[in-house]
């Protein structure tokens, strides 16, 4: 939070404050003048010391509300900061009153020391409005700000959904899969048809399903295997998926389609470059807490390609860490022989 | 029959080779003489068999359609075939290149098929094509550059080059291993090479900024470079005011 005075950082309402206490100060003169029948000196004197010298000493009171928070402290320490400090200022504003009266109009003096009590009584009351006020600007600000998080999170929702989508839609992945199918056609009519019948429903699931959805592990793996079924058709012998998967894991839960992105690196970059077969591993252990996912390809290090900007990566992390608010929840291993992608999917939601 | 055209198809994917197969299959005009299931193997078929006709897939593992038409020693028509690739088809667009985007139909391959034999007909059958595409630029910054040396072809991390020397319709690439001649012009190198890594300091000369040790002054405006390993290089007023830019002097 802000630990700068709002006078400082909002000069609007600084010029606000004067200008309400300056029209104060104008409207006490007049009383004074008109019923109480002081002179226009003596009157100035009075409101100048009491009125514009709180109007400074009482900006300070904003510190002590934003060190004596109503979260952090307890009621009783509040009362206690905030007596305190009203005595202080009291004690000041008093002390300057009487200092700069005796200097610019000494007559007065007595006058005042008769009103002494109802003056202290009244710089406590004054206090307590500051308090007031101040709290009311401290809640403003904090509501603003939590209105400019909150579209922040907004903003990096869309842009996750944005990349997801269009790796879904991944034009290479889409027509070499179409000229599959056409060439597929004409000698095994029955394999188009299935591959035909798997494309649909891979889309229809990125379809079915919103970007912050968890569905059950077992149904984004079922989708996963009918992509790399798909990628199989294409890549024929050269793409070899191997999956390790404790069975008491399938009924964990997962953010959809946070996997696709993986399989779809460990292809571009492995199988995709390769001439010979390439594993894809999937290994997937859990506990109570926590489903670990580990997906790893062996690459040809030989092989310069282009390694991207890693959106699909990264994309997978602002998901993660926007879902479950822990940025550490994918790890990343390169040995120069095979990529490793660790994924973990905590189980329990605060 | 020697007027049918002897065609070598290179493409990685089995079923797509497969397809283009059974479309071409029966066709008086066209004889296939052999298929490539990659960019290596497709190289030394080229220059080996000396095709009429090729049909390329760009996007092949180890090396692209591009890079191997730059190795090739006969030029061949070529008619490329991709699924997906913007800068490709705006660089076909740009040269009149004729390419197949998959899927395509048995009537799409065969105009293109009538296309070249048109072409022949009228120029004879070395093309052009390679030319026409071998220096239109390509999307961002190149990371590597494949070169031939008799029968070796060696992929080059753009990384290891020290220093490129232009060599009228070639250029010399000099890396830490050697030097390697190539068909590609400066104008190329110096837009696909990443500018915060190569400066072209000079009408013949783009160096690796990080293999620069010494700028030295030899005569009033006149400016020589000297790399790591002591090669001078002559830097010209523009090239002087690039490389002030770059290394902020």
């Amino acid at each position: 939070m802000e630990l700068r005075h709002p006078f400082i950082t909002n000069p609007r309402l600084t010029i606000f404050y004067g200008v309400f206490w300056l029209i104060a100060s104008a409207v006490m003169m007049l009383i004074l003048i008109f019923s109480n029948g002081l002179d226009y000196w003596a009157s100035f004197v009075e409101v100048f010391t009491s009125i514009f010298i709180f109007s400074i000493i009482g900006a300070s009171v904003w510190y002590v509300i934003r060190f004596s928070t109503l979260e952090n402290n307890s009621i009783l320490r509040i009362i206690l900061a905030h007596l305190i400090a009203a005595s202080i200022i009291v004690f000041i504003w008093m002390y300057l009153n009487v200092i700069l009266v005796k200097l610019l109009n000494p007559q007065a003096l007595e006058w005042m020391q008769k009103g002494m009590i109802n003056k202290i009584f009244g710089g406590y009351l004054m206090y307590v409005i500051y308090v007031i006020f101040f709290y009311a600007v401290n809640y403003y600000y904090s509501f603003k700000e939590k209105v400019r998080n909150e579209g922040k999170l907004i903003a990096l929702v869309k842009e996750a959904e944005l990349h997801a989508l269009k790796s879904q839609i991944n034009p290479h992945f889409l027509f070499n899969s179409l000229n599959s199918i056409s060439s597929l056609t004409m000698t095994d009519p029955a394999k188009a048809q299935e591959m035909v019948i798997n494309l649909s429903q891979l889309m229809r699931y990125s379809l079915k399903h919103g970007q912050n959805e968890k569905v059950l592990f077992k149904q984004e793996l079922e989708n996963n295997k009918l992509y790399l079924q798909i990628e199989k058709v294409r890549f024929g012998s050269k793409l070899n998926p191997i999956f390790d998967i404790d069975e008491k894991c399938l009924q964990m839960n997962i953010p959809n389609m946070i996997l696709q992105p993986l399989y779809e690196n460990a292809i571009k970059y492995g199988v995709y470059e390769a001439t010979e077969p390439v594993e894809i591993k999937t290994v997937c252990r859990c506990n109570e807490d926590f489903l670990q996912i580990t997906i790893k390809n062996s690459y040809d290090p030989n092989v310069i390609s282009k390694r991207g900007e890693g959106i699909g990566l990264r994309n997978i992390r602002d998901r993660l860490e926007i879902i479950y608010g822990n940025p550490h929840l994918m790890t990343l291993e390169d040995n120069r022989k095979e990529f490793t992608v660790t994924l973990t999917i905590p189980q329990k939601i605060i | 029959m020697t007027d049918k055209l002897r065609t070598i198809i290179v493409e990685d994917e089995e079923l797509a080779r497969h397809l283009m197969k059974s479309f071409l299959a029966g066709n008086e005009k066209i004889e296939i003489i052999a298929e490539c299931e990659n960019g290596f193997e497709g190289v030394k078929m080229i220059n080996e068999l000396k095709p009429d006709l090729v049909f390329l897939d760009i996007q092949m593992p180890k090396i692209t359609g591009f890079e191997m038409i730059e190795l090739l020693d006969h030029k061949p028509q070529i008619v490329f075939a991709t699924a997906y690739d913007q800068f490709a088809i705006k660089a076909f667009e740009h040269n009149a290149v004729d390419y197949l985007l998959k899927p395509y139909s048995k009537e799409r391959l065969l105009e293109a098929v009538a296309k070249v034999s048109d072409r022949i007909q009228k120029e004879g059958i070395e093309s052009d094509v390679a030319e026409k595409i071998l220096n239109f630029p390509r999307e961002g910054f190149i990371d590597r550059v494949v070169v031939k040396d008799r029968h070796k072809i060696h992929i080059i991390p753009v990384d290891n080059i020290r220093y490129i020397e232009s060599m009228d319709d070639y250029v010399m690439i000099y890396t830490n291993e050697g030097r390697h001649i190539k068909q590609k012009t400066m104008k190329y190198f110096e837009d696909s090479l990443d500018p915060h890594s190569f400066a072209r300091i000079h009408r013949s000369y783009i160096v690796k900024i990080d293999q620069i040790n010494e700028i030295q002054q030899y005569e009033k405006e006149a400016y020589i470079v000297i790399l790591h390993d002591k090669t001078k290089l002559k830097v010209s007023k523009t090239g002087y005011k690039l490389l002030k830019e770059v290394l902020n002097f």
